[in-house]
């Protein structure tokens, strides 16, 4: 049988005006699992609660990590993830060296990284205030890697993305997740990007879940609602009527 | 009658000599919404930015001639610049958070419409709770996703001919995005008017007639029917 990295069992959590009701989800190890919503639909507080931040009001949270530093989180404020006034290489290597007090050759292992998160290493003199967004994220991410996490949380990783960053981002997901067998639950409000590159996503509407399937075989017409919204397909009509339903 | 012409305009970096985008040349319409999409860091917020000159003298040259009824913003003083914002301008910026005066509450900007129909409609359009609840407050007790709305609201009720939006959907969910996308239409072809918009979301750019890419420093028109991810790319 697959090993889940990590579980949810009846999980809730009270916030005084709001409710997550209710989870339950397993993440098989070596899986992409998504997970969209609208705002306050309660995507942050799952994350939170995946990673340790909140404990549940009631229900069950189970992980199979091993590791002391197993899950790691990229969060979502790209600016607020890089130390602004130090060197990327600084930031790097005292991770590096942090945790890999075995390698002889922490530039070997660095550069390889860099490779893969496709961080120019032209820019490791650099200062984190003096990245773009996109290059802060890939930074982030290499020194999050340097802990060789079990499972990655990513919390909306393209909001500030345009369409390019986005499809260089999944591909980087990618080769993490098949390359170097890390678990992934990636959260973001745009379910397409989610249905593009992860195995099994769960859509949250205010606290509950109102599908979970197989990211190529949603059916729920709120799913397919958020689907059609990405295209900016819907009227005015159409948007009343669902909310209606919903 | 509103005519606006900019004609052949270059940005540079003022101290670099660096150009930043070169030989723009467009008109805005009434009853017409102009939509530029590029990438980031392509130019498009520092373009727009331009036109009413939000730009730092200091750090941006701006050269050629953008007039509005004739009007030449770029030469304009002081004064003639204050009266030609205020008089033809509505501008929505992307950086939500500090557009309101985190110090007053929303019911300093609203007030004066208040005891009008539309305030009621817009939010109730636009998915908002009651207005007499969220003018109470102020802004860093609201949303992102909210405060996009509220400048979008704020800006339709003081009717200008133009509205300049920055990426008006980057910190709303696709529904209200869908939202904004109609009701800029609406506002455009309904009320004569006329409405700027930069973004970089492809399929948003895909629902107007009239796109402009940047690319490459340059600007040019693009059939918004031929819209994929490929068009960004350089080369």
């Amino acid at each position: 049988m697959d090993k889940n990295i990590l579980s949810f069992n009846s999980v809730s959590f009270k916030y005084p005006d709001f409710t997550l009701q209710d989870i339950n989800f397993n993440i098989q190890e070596g899986k992409i699992f998504g997970i969209a919503g609208e705002s306050g639909s309660g995507k942050t507080t799952i994350l939170k609660l995946a990673s340790g931040f909140l404990k549940p009001s009631s229900g069950e949270i189970k992980t199979n990590s091993k590791k002391k530093f197993g899950i790691q989180v990229l969060f979502q404020n790209s600016s607020e993830i890089i130390n602004p006034y130090r060197k990327i290489k600084d930031i790097l290597y005292e991770a590096y060296n942090l945790h890999h007090k075995n390698f002889k050759n922490i530039d070997d292992e660095v550069n390889v990284i860099l490779e893969l998160v496709n961080f120019n290493p032209g820019l490791l003199e650099s200062r984190g205030s003096q990245l773009s967004g996109g290059e802060q994220q890939r930074a982030a991410l290499a020194r999050i890697l340097a802990v060789e996490p079990e499972l990655l949380i990513l919390d909306e990783p393209f909001s500030a993305q345009d369409y390019k960053s986005q499809l260089n981002f999944i591909n980087i997901i990618k080769q993490l997740n098949k390359g170097k067998e890390i678990s992934i639950l990636c959260i973001s409000h745009s379910l397409s990007s989610l249905v593009e590159f992860a195995d099994e996503v769960i859509i949250l509407y205010k606290g509950k879940i109102i599908e979970m399937a197989e990211a190529k075989k949603l059916e729920h017409f709120y799913s397919n609602f958020l689907l059609e919204a990405e295209k900016y397909n819907l009227t005015k009509k159409e948007i009343e009527e669902c909310l209606k339903q919903m | 009658m509103l005519q606006v012409e900019i004609n052949r305009i270059s940005l540079k970096k003022d101290n670099s000599e660096e150009v930043l985008l070169k030989d723009v040349d467009f008109s805005l319409n009434e009853n017409e919404v102009l939509c530029i999409l590029g990438e980031n860091g392509s130019g498009k917020s520092t373009l727009i930015k331009s036109l009413v000159r939000l730009l730092d003298d200091n750090d941006y040259k701006v050269e050629g001639s953008i007039k509005i009824n004739g009007k030449e913003i770029l030469t304009a003083n002081e004064d003639e610049l204050l009266e030609i914002r205020k008089k033809y301008f509505g501008y929505v910026f992307q950086d939500v958070q500090n557009t309101f005066d985190p110090l007053k509450k929303l019911e300093y900007y609203f007030k004066k419409y208040l005891n009008s129909k539309e305030i009621k409609e817009l939010f109730n359009y636009f998915l908002l709770d009651d207005v007499n609840v969220i003018i109470k407050k102020h802004p860093y007790e609201l949303s992102g996703g909210m405060l996009q709305r509220l400048s979008l609201i704020f800006t339709l009720l003081r009717n200008p001919d133009i509205i300049i939006l920055d990426e008006p959907t980057s910190n709303v969910d696709y529904p209200i995005s869908n939202l904004i996308l109609l009701k800029i239409k609406e506002f455009a072809e309904q009320k004569n008017k006329s409405v700027l918009i930069v973004t970089q979301d492809l399929e948003f750019a895909k629902k107007f007639e009239r796109v402009l890419l940047i690319k490459n420093k340059t600007i040019n028109w693009i059939n918004s029917q031929l819209i994929n991810e490929k068009i960004l790319s350089n080369g």
